[in-house]
């Protein structure tokens, strides 16, 4: 696993501006916004340095982009399920949150589009993450709106896509090929089995996809011993020595 | 070290001695005996009065908390007061020769200076929301710089800087002996000590912020364990852990949090009889509560086995909750929001942009 500082594809420029106080002037801001632009286009995903640029539009609230964030939250959909998108979340305005307490939500009757969209991705983030996976194929393509928030990730739902198997694969040893192709928003029977054979090197069986065993989805008995030392027990036993005083 | 190697190395909770034991009684003693002396000095302070540099009477007030009820003025001036010491302490020609009273009075300064930021923001933010002082309004967008967070890192980010504590703290992890890299301000024990509860600091102010992970990304050079420096005031140990705690579970490192509250949760049920009377016990004592819900949270979503004592702490507190938790489905999830609403540290807005235009707001 890499440290949740670190990124492989970061190029040494937004390296340095990360590890210095660069990062806190509002002058890198444009910077770290190509950056975005070029994670959005080369499907990589640098978590740190996006947080970094929050957090500059947090301190400087004029500077804020509302189609770089929302790209941004987008980007982070794709590495589910992972803290990334919770993450951003806390970093964005307090109007902007899409969990409001009863206070707020009655004072937040006028929303704006940013807002609205934040809501939007966070629908969608939650529905990743709790593996309602069909529901969320068809939250995405019931609203234009959704479509215009992923346009600029290139290959958003392939990425998801790639995920969503992931999961799969870490849950189940064998799935019905019916539940499988409504989990990864895959149309036909044929497109489904060339997805599960060449990109998760699965095996098809009928109309049962077989999952190899890894190391996550494999039944393990668990063997539960302690082991005590003497050594623990020294201070008891010395003090069963010890003369009254 | 990087996060991995920090998150494998253990605390380990098993190396009490009696020794240890005695050590830990004996630092919290001075501590108490500390605090006694502070409100002395108290007494012969003055806010706000001549800044001709009566020194010991700015030290002093730096580490004094400010009257529940203080005035805008007073915060003002209070602000005025630690920009015009740190002004004095970082940008003198030279380091400056000040007799410093000790490690805790290092602490008091940057917790105090840190709480008073904490405590304007919500101020800032309540007046913006309610907009019915005027002249509070006016006064606080006039000066959008006092309690900022700009003005407030740059404080913190300078003592670290000056002090080089980075580069000694890495030397003596090393094993080399870090006075070779201190540098003409960080071998004096008032620049080191500041430099090391600045760390301690921007952890809390990122973690407030609601950057959890750089939260963590500060505390790269300090080892978590009883031998490090800020074990040596109770409050500063407590305050790490319980943000460092709180960070890891943020990242959904549900282990290392459960990690991180198990250990200062031990140590505090095993020192508590000689925290009782002490005059900060009952704030221990409400964030020791706080650590024993956000660890049930914890244990609930990654289920672990705990320490006796802690679990059955745990259950004793919070026994009805814990049980709805880890049973889980919809009718567990307020159980989760109520837990977690009362312990977590409040995150704040860090600029007074709401000011500017309040009635937009509605």
């Amino acid at each position: 696993m890499v440290a949740f500082d670190k990124c492989e594809t970061r190029p040494a420029h937004i390296e340095a501006i990360l590890n210095g106080l660069d990062r806190y002037n509002p002058e890198t801001t444009t910077v770290f916004q190509d950056y975005v632009a070029l994670q959005c286009e080369d499907r990589t995903f640098d978590c740190y340095a996006n947080l970094a640029l929050l957090k500059l539009f947090q301190f400087n609230p004029h500077l804020i982009q509302p189609d770089t964030v929302t790209n941004i939250l987008a980007k982070a959909l794709t590495v589910f399920p992972s803290p990334a998108f919770s993450l951003c979340l806390a970093l964005l305005p307090t109007s902007t949150q899409p969990f409001p307490t009863t206070s707020e939500a009655q004072s937040a009757s006028q929303t704006s589009d940013f807002v609205e969209s934040v809501q939007k991705l966070t629908r969608l983030s939650t529905l990743l993450e709790s593996a309602q996976y069909a529901q969320f194929w068809s939250t995405l393509n019931s609203d234009d709106l959704y479509a215009d928030l992923t346009a600029d990730v290139a290959g958003f739902e392939e990425l998801v896509r790639i995920r969503i198997a992931v999961e799969v694969g870490n849950t189940f040893r064998s799935i019905t090929a019916e539940n499988l192709e409504s989990w990864l928003d895959v149309r036909s029977r044929d497109a489904l089995n060339k997805f599960v054979v060449d990109v998760c090197g699965w095996k098809v069986d009928g109309d049962v996809i077989r999952v190899p065993t890894n190391k996550e989805n494999e039944a393990r008995s668990e063997v539960k011993s302690e082991h005590v030392g003497i050594e623990q027990f020294g201070r008891v036993i010395r003090r069963g020595f010890e003369l009254p005083a | 070290m990087s996060y991995e190697d920090r998150a494998n190395a253990r605390p380990n909770l098993n190396d009490e001695s009696d020794n240890e034991e005695e050590a830990m009684v004996n630092d919290y003693r001075e501590q108490v005996n500390f605090d006694d002396g502070m409100s002395e000095l108290d007494q012969t302070m003055s806010h706000g009065a001549s800044q001709a540099h009566d020194l010991q009477a700015q030290l002093a007030a730096a580490a004094t908390p400010l009257e529940y009820q203080a005035t805008l003025e007073t915060k003002f001036a209070s602000y005025d007061n630690y920009c015009s010491l740190f002004h004095y302490i970082l940008n003198s020609d030279g380091p400056v020769d000040l007799e410093v009273p000790n490690y805790y009075w290092a602490w008091e300064v940057i917790d105090e200076f840190i709480y008073q930021f904490e405590s304007f923001c919500r101020y800032r933010n309540r007046v913006a929301c309610t907009g019915s002082n005027e002249e509070e309004s006016q006064l606080l967008r006039e000066n959008p710089n006092t309690w900022g967070c700009y003005s407030v890192l740059n404080v913190l980010y300078s003592l670290i800087q000056r002090s080089q504590i980075s580069e000694q703290l890495n030397a003596t992890k090393r094993g080399e002996d870090p006075m070779a890299v201190a540098g003409e301000y960080g071998s004096r024990p008032l620049y080191k000590m500041l430099g090391y509860f600045s760390i301690i600091g921007l952890l809390r102010v990122h973690c407030l912020l609601g950057d959890f992970s750089l939260a963590l990304k500060i505390l790269d050079d300090v080892e978590m364990n009883k031998k490090a420096m800020f074990a040596r005031v109770m409050a500063a140990h407590f305050t790490t852990y319980y943000y460092v705690g709180f960070s890891y579970m943020m990242m959904r490192r549900y282990g290392d949090a459960i990690r991180m509250f198990s250990h200062i949760l031990v140590y505090v049920s095993r020192t508590k009889n000689f925290q009782k009377g002490g005059n900060n016990y009952e704030a221990i004592a409400k964030k020791n509560d706080q650590m024993y819900a956000l660890i049930a949270i914890c244990v609930a979503l990654h289920p672990t086995r705990l320490d006796d004592t802690i679990h059955s702490a745990v259950r004793e507190k919070y026994g009805e909750q814990f049980y709805r938790m880890q049973k889980g489905g919809p009718e567990a999830l307020p159980v989760f929001e109520e837990l977690f609403r009362s312990s977590c540290p409040e995150v704040h807005q860090p600029h007074s942009s709401r000011l500017r235009q309040p009635r937009l707001q509605r």
